[in-house]
């Protein structure tokens, strides 16, 4: 049977692999990843208060329990394998590594104490193994006008009780008192869902203003209605900015405020940017992903650092069509078995320990020790 | 009894339901659709539907199952003796929204002069419940009561 080696078990290689699962059952499927953990961006990305959001990992599930795709885990491109060893053992090999590099304002003072990008706070609060969580300040600025600056907003007026439900162990915005969230266009071309503005509103402890509200549309709209927020009792409160182009960051060791082209200055003792992710994948692909013969790209490696889970997932079935097309009929290359590469039984045992872990409250407590998970996925025994 | 499933999708997830329901009613004769594929013209009095479909961004069908709406807006088709019944995936984290794809489509099919057995259920994916639990006995119930009139 043709072999296909998917690396990355984000959302974009899981839907790849589920695609292509479909269109060609002769087709013997492994999904590899970097850490003993698969479902990359769902797990790490998607935030912890979204749990609903991590619900396609049902889907993926399947995938491994029912569908007969292999997983394995702890294995790094480029570090444990090369392209070239792998495309030797492989009919496809698809790429699908993401990006996840926060992108640089390009400002000085960016490299004070205290600034942070918002890939690197996103992947502490989601625990991802060795990210530790920066400690928030009284006052903190973020810029970005998207829906991940929204989420660190909304994790960071949050108060310890309105984390129910989640699988978030720490408290992000405990001792956070002022938020005020920036951007540098004016709000009517703010990319924030507005759904997602709205779920603002039942903030129970932070009280909301929204400044330099100029235009229409349904962003507008959800802001108007957010202005005026005031829960009693509140402790927090959030501000919207807009129209504000960051001009430097201030303070000698540590960030003290933004100063913006117009002169205006915010005080700020801990400054979160998510203005987007960058990197560079190394390839350029065509639009249905082929990077070169039998070698694709998927997700954000393709497409570039953006769109949401439903987007890649349209994005994911059009490669997996153009893979099925390609894949020769018949016996294919062997594939690989990873030397020291985990299982998805390896997988099954991290997970059941999280959940059996999870303080009440939340869903899970999460692994963030990379050794502990590879003990726990390389034991064996009872299953 | 013929019986259609009809979904509508952005993440997968009700596609995924569709066709456990399809695979739990398989004493049937099942058929699974994607609405993105199915126009309001194609419906037949004969047949059962099943339509199953989650909500997008402030309480939008799903993109599949867009095409079939703004179908359905514009063509003002005569559904009299077309029966079927709606589940839906929701999440309760948008309260404001939770479901509006599963009722929009109700709404049109009902407008539509098309017949609803039972009542619509809606998963909820902020809940504990899993999906397939809320829907297997949602459609033996639902076919159950389309017996009499499609058995």
């Amino acid at each position: 049977m043709p072999s296909v080696a998917i690396f990355g078990a984000g959302p974009s290689g899981c839907y790849v692999a589920q695609a292509l699962a479909k269109a060609r059952p002769d087709a013997d499927i492994t999904i590899f990843d970097a850490l003993p953990v698969p479902y990359g961006l769902v797990r790490y990305g998607v935030a912890a208060d979204h749990q609903g959001t991590k619900g396609v990992i049902r889907q993926f599930e399947r995938l491994f329990e029912r569908q007969g795709i292999g997983f394995q885990g702890h294995v790094t491109l480029g570090r444990d394998v090369t392209l070239d060893a792998v495309r030797a053992a492989y009919d496809a090999v698809v790429l699908a590594t993401g990006l996840s590099r926060d992108r640089r304002l390009g400002i000085p003072g960016e490299d004070l104490v205290g600034v942070h990008g918002s890939g690197a706070v996103t992947r502490a609060w989601n625990g991802f193994p060795g990210a530790e969580a920066p400690r928030m300040g009284r006052r903190v600025v973020v810029i970005g006008n998207g829906n991940v600056a929204i989420d660190l907003v909304r994790l960071l007026a949050k108060g310890a009780s309105e984390l129910h439900g989640s699988d978030i162990l720490i408290e992000p915005g405990a001792g956070v008192q002022d938020i005020t969230i920036v951007g540098r266009s004016p709000a009517e071309v703010a990319k924030f869902d507005p759904v997602m503005l709205k779920e603002l509103a039942r903030l129970e402890g932070c009280a909301i203003t929204v400044s330099d509200l100029t235009g229409e549309g349904k962003v507008i709209e959800a802001l108007d209605s957010l202005h005026g927020h005031a829960p009693a009792g509140s402790t927090k409160r959030l501000c919207f900015r807009f129209g504000l182009v960051p001009d430097r960051i201030l303070g000698t060791e540590r960030v003290e405020g933004v100063a913006f082209a117009d002169g205006t200055v915010i005080a700020a003792d801990t400054v979160l940017t998510a203005i987007g992710f960058d990197g560079e994948p190394g390839w350029s692909a065509s639009d249905d992903g082929l990077l070169a013969p039998g070698l694709y790209a998927a997700g954000w490696v393709r497409r570039g650092p953006r769109g949401t889970i439903p987007e890649n997932r349209t994005d994911a079935q059009a490669i997996a069509a153009r893979i099925a097309a390609d894949l020769p009929e018949g016996p294919g290359k062997p594939g690989l078995v990873m030397p020291g590469a985990t299982d998805y039984a390896g997988w099954q045992r991290i997970d059941a320990a999280e959940r059996a872990a999870a303080p009440e409250g939340r869903v899970r407590a999460k692994i963030t020790d990379h050794a502990r998970m590879l003990t726990l996925a390389r034991q064996t025994g009872e299953r | 009894m013929q019986i259609a499933v009809l979904y509508g999708t952005e993440t997968g997830n009700a596609e995924m339901l569709a066709e456990d329901i399809a695979d739990h009613l398989s004493d049937h004769v099942v058929t699974v659709t994607n609405l993105a594929d199915f126009a309001p013209s194609e419906f037949d009095p004969r047949t059962l539907y099943l339509i199953v479909t989650s909500t997008y961004g402030d309480g939008e069908l799903p993109a599949s199952a867009q095409p079939f709406g703004a179908a359905m807006a514009a063509g003002a088709p005569d559904l009299t003796g077309i029966q079927f019944a709606v589940f839906g995936l929701g999440d309760s984290e948008y309260p404001e929204t939770f479901n509006f794809g599963g009722k929009r489509l109700e709404e049109m099919m009902v407008a539509a002069g098309a017949t609803l057995l039972g009542e619509r259920v809606t998963h909820d994916a902020s809940g504990d419940d899993m999906a397939d639990d809320l829907a297997y006995p949602w459609a033996e119930a639902v076919v159950a009561l389309a017996e009499p009139a499609l058995a």
